[in-house]
């Protein structure tokens, strides 16, 4: 239960505003708790509790937006929050061409939690360290590795939002990821290994049983071997074949090629100046084939136990399931209650989220999925006569209208003949958004599918990171160019 | 509509947390505030603020035991309860062999890093300021940036009897100017919102809009370019983050392991962290309480140096150069106030030597693809020119390049004569000048 005192000050905040003249204000209290642990080497580098807690005020005030957001808790903070919002509404109004058209959407009076079954926060913290140094242990007794890393983190989001109209949501969202990464350092390379994904592990709306589940340690032997062996390993060839991709590697193609590019904001242009803005336009809805027949894409930030999921996103509007691509071709943007009307759509599908009490919410993906196929990776490896597998992002890069991408994994495996072959080093691919879609000939079904958290997603300014999830199972893609080098 | 609490309010946040009970104990206190203003489709889309206080407090105890924690507070409550959190969080942490132990007490330089009118600037002059880069685009020129305006304090405070304090403004701006088919980009960041000049960046960022109208396509391959400052910069802020710290340099995952003193590159590349620089952002001392070293890099073409802090300089038996982040930090010490200093040409006589070449305004989303190798990729964005004959023929479509960093400053053939402060999508700011290259690789082309 949001604390009673926080309660008041986001009520007064929403007085204030409106009696300052506020046509329109949402107040959001936000308290996030963290924790994080780090382990190299066996040792432990840093553990670190906090809390951020803190109030927004967003307003509409003469037709246009403002903010204000304090972390000072006083009832005099709040207040000149409010009325500071309305000032800086007031003077943007001058450089808007017309006022803002917001959606409408019924209020809801609700509280969502998500599913937890062991409190991360009340696992001891010595139980904590003993999972994550006994998983650096055994990577260190592979012989060649140079450094050995472990890692926790855990969030816990407490929020109150109340509106103008009415809605009052309470929302409690426990987050949780845990991940291992061994480096082998040679001559004249580094290469590393991590599992179950790079960039600190796997995230869900979890609690410790998502961790648990990981076996860090029953899997930390295997990704150190496979860490020294690339450095003996052949380099992944150039060319173009069929490439096969692992989930936690087609999580990021998808957070990269589709769950930016169909943010509706972007593709107003409402980013443009930064992060860039999308090869997608309005008119595409319904006709643009962005991939084969076996691509078929969903945002769904219902998913139990997903680190996308929500009950409702921070303008008060239900979490949902919205078809984005059907047998290829390009269904529906994700939108907030803004940008839906300048596109013709009556309502917002639930996306904008802001990542701190200070900031303002913005269109985030949610969990962006590619819909298991009927295929199998094992099936998918034995039709192939060529080809390569490659697993777990290492680097990605994309331009700004989400075209021509380049992505580099941590290991590859060369597919000959229908089977799995040697290990290759410095895997990489480069491809455009829709002709890599469009190749896609096999994805693997739902016993291979599940879905990554991704809890770095960067937008906006101030820059905000978000926390959002990708549900996929391999795939194949056709005649893909491989082994780029400089 | 914010200002500085001043260093005794925040000495007094801070001598909560040193009550706590431990045998060692360092508060750092942040107080930020700001506005920022983004404008898009030539109008105002997004105005927001904030203010925000911080306390984090490291807790020492048995030699060797550390634990962290913080909160968004000053309160003595709320900031007590975070000291208590990580004493108790040190007790339950195995020793860690390589702490150094807390800082001793410090007198770090002095810098004039603040302005009360840019601290205290009400949202109407950041508007103001997008009216006036509106006002001068020519027509069929849209625009979108931003205006940001804001202050900042940093008190540290430890049982050692360490106590240093930092206040600072910054004021930076963005604008891209697009037309039907070309865009163009200018950026600055200043420490007074009066030192910036809209109209200066507007007309810089629609003149490469109008001379990228109808862009060509061309072939990906190998040519000689004109890097701009931002671009330049993207290379050295990788560079940065993959080699100039002392802890990739101590685990030879750093390009500059084992090559200290070994010519790298050109001897017109010279590099440095300095953030006691008159004209660098940063602050005077790191977040151990060290007072910030200037630190040659790149003298010349000949790795010098990278940059310390306690844990890494007590492993190598020298003294910290001011460099760590905000504990805990497994990262290890990072240059934050990195610059390549310029040479003697200025960028108009940098394409007139140019015979046959590109000219790249910034690149975008660029990363890594080998790191000790220092190969990275990236999209070239807003600017993108053939030069002909020593002269901005004609806009290209966008280009990914793949090149080897440092390879690509081994090869450079004149630097620019002004330096720019420029920001990468991943990190903080950098100053760099333009850079003649000769040889620079581009994989693949796009289709805008």
């Amino acid at each position: 239960m949001i604390d009673a005192s926080v309660r008041t000050l986001v009520e007064r905040a929403l007085e204030v505003a409106r009696s300052a003249g506020a046509t329109y204000v949402d107040a959001r209290s936000l308290a996030e708790e963290s924790e994080s642990i780090n382990v190299q080497d066996s040792q432990v580098k840093g553990i670190e509790r906090g809390v951020s807690a803190g109030i927004g005020v967003r307003v509409i005030a003469d037709g246009a937006w403002g903010f204000a957001g304090t972390a000072r808790p006083e009832p005099a903070s709040v207040e000149r929050a409010a009325r500071f919002a309305v000032e800086i509404a007031r003077s943007s109004r001058p450089l808007r061409r017309a006022p803002v058209r917001f959606a409408g959407e019924t209020p809801a009076v609700a509280s969502w939690a998500s599913p937890v079954q062991e409190d991360p926060f009340e696992v001891p913290l010595d139980a904590k360290i003993s999972l994550l140094v006994s998983a650096a242990d055994r990577m260190r007794e592979v012989g060649g590795i140079s450094i050995a890393e472990a890692s926790i983190d855990l969030w816990r989001r407490r929020s109150f939002l109340a509106t103008s109209e009415g809605a009052r949501i309470e929302q409690t969202i426990v987050q949780s990821g845990a991940g291992i990464r061994a480096v082998a350092v040679g001559e004249r390379e580094v290469q590393q290994r991590s599992y179950p994904a790079s960039f600190r592990g796997n995230f869900a709306c979890r609690g410790y049983e998502h961790i648990r589940a990981m076996d860090l340690a029953g899997n930390a032997a295997r990704t150190a071997e496979e860490a020294v062996a690339l450095l003996a390993a052949p380099e992944c060839p150039s060319g173009e074949t069929t490439l096969l991709l692992d989930p936690p590697q087609l999580a990021l193609q998808i957070h990269e090629s589709i769950g930016h590019p169909i943010e509706l904001d972007r593709v107003l242009g409402m980013e443009a100046a930064y992060a860039g803005t999308s090869f997608l336009a309005p008119a595409d809805r319904g006709r643009l084939r962005y991939g084969s027949e076996a691509v078929n894409v969903t945002a769904d930030a219902t998913i139990p136990g997903a680190l996308g999921s929500f009950g409702y996103d921070d303008e008060g509007v239900p979490a949902r399931r919205v078809e984005v691509i059907s047998e290829g071709i390009f269904r529906r943007f994700i939108s907030s209650r803004e940008t839906a009307p300048e596109i013709g759509e009556e309502g917002s599908n639930g996306t904008m989220r802001a990542d701190t009490w200070g900031h303002i919410p913005l269109i985030r993906m949610t969990n962006i999925n590619l819909e298991p196929g009927d295929s199998s990776l094992e099936r998918m490896i034995a039709e192939t006569d060529d080809g390569i597998l490659m697993s777990t992002n290492q680097s990605w890069s994309i331009d700004d209208h989400r075209v021509n991408f380049q992505f580099g994994c941590e290991i590859a495996w060369e597919i000959k003949r229908g089977k799995r072959g040697r290990m290759l080093r410095n895997p990489n691919y480069s491809g455009r958004t829709t002709e890599f879609w469009s190749s896609c000939d096999a994805v693997a079904g739902p016993d291979e599918w599940g879905v990554w958290g991704t809890p770095n997603c960067g937008k906006g300014q101030p820059g905000q990171t978000a926390r959002v999830a990708h549900g996929t199972s391999p795939a194949r893609f056709r005649g893909v160019r491989v082994g780029v080098r400089g | 509509m914010s200002a500085p609490l001043g260093p005794d309010r925040l000495a007094d946040a801070a001598a909560a947390a040193l009550s706590g009970g431990a045998d060692g104990l360092l508060a750092t206190i942040f107080h930020t505030w700001g506005g920022l203003t983004r404008f898009a489709d030539s109008q105002v889309h997004q105005n927001t603020w904030q203010e925000d206080v911080e306390t984090r407090v490291v807790a020492v105890v048995d030699d060797r035991r550390v634990g962290c924690a913080n909160t968004h507070s000053l309160g003595h409550d709320a900031v007590g309860r975070a000291a208590a959190d990580a004493v108790a969080i040190a007790r339950a942490a195995p020793p860690d062999p390589d702490f150094p132990g807390l800082a001793p007490p410090a007198t770090p330089a002095e810098k004039d890093a603040y302005d009360e009118a840019t601290a205290a600037a009400p949202p109407s002059e950041r508007t103001a300021a997008v009216a006036r880069v509106l006002a001068v685009l020519p027509p069929g020129i849209g625009a979108a940036g931003f205006v940001e305006t804001g202050g900042t304090e940093v008190l540290l405070a430890s049982t050692t009897g360490l106590r240093v304090y930092a206040r600072s403004t910054s004021a930076s701006m963005s604008v891209l100017a697009s037309a039907e088919d070309s865009s163009g980009f200018a950026e600055v960041a200043e420490r007074r919102l009066s030192d910036l000049d809209p109209e200066a960046l507007a007309g810089r960022a629609a003149r490469k809009a109008e001379l990228g109208r109808d862009p060509r396509p061309i072939e990906a391959g190998e040519y000689t370019v004109v890097l701009e400052p931002a671009a330049t910069a993207t290379l050295i802020q990788f560079l940065a983050f993959l080699g100039f710290g002392a802890k990739a340099y101590l685990e030879g995952r750093s390009f500059l392991s084992g090559r200290l003193g070994d010519t790298v590159c050109s001897d017109l590349v010279t590099i440095t962290d300095d953030a006691l620089a008159a004209d660098a952002l940063g602050l005077p001392f790191d977040f151990e309480g060290t007072p910030a070293r200037r630190v040659p890099i790149i003298e010349r073409g000949v790795a010098r140096d990278v940059v310390w802090d306690r844990t890494t300089a007590a492993k190598a038996g020298r003294s910290s150069t001011g460099h760590a982040l905000p504990p805990p930090n497994p990262e290890g010490p990072l240059p934050l106030n990195i610059r390549m200093e310029p040479g003697d040409t200025p960028v108009e006589q940098l394409i007139a030597s140019t015979a046959r070449g590109l000219l790249v305004t910034r690149f975008h989303y660029s990363n890594v693809v080998s790191e000790k190798e220092t190969v990275l990729t990236g999209m070239t964005r807003d600017g993108t020119f053939a030069i002909e004959d020593g002269r901005l023929a004609h806009g290209v479509r966008n280009l990914r390049y793949t090149q080897n960093a440092l390879a690509a400053l081994g090869a450079v053939e004149a630097v620019g004569d002004r330096t720019e402060i420029s920001t990468e999508l991943f990190f903080g700011g950098s100053r760099a000048p333009a850079l003649k290259i000769a040889r620079f690789n581009f994989s693949s082309a796009t289709t805008y």
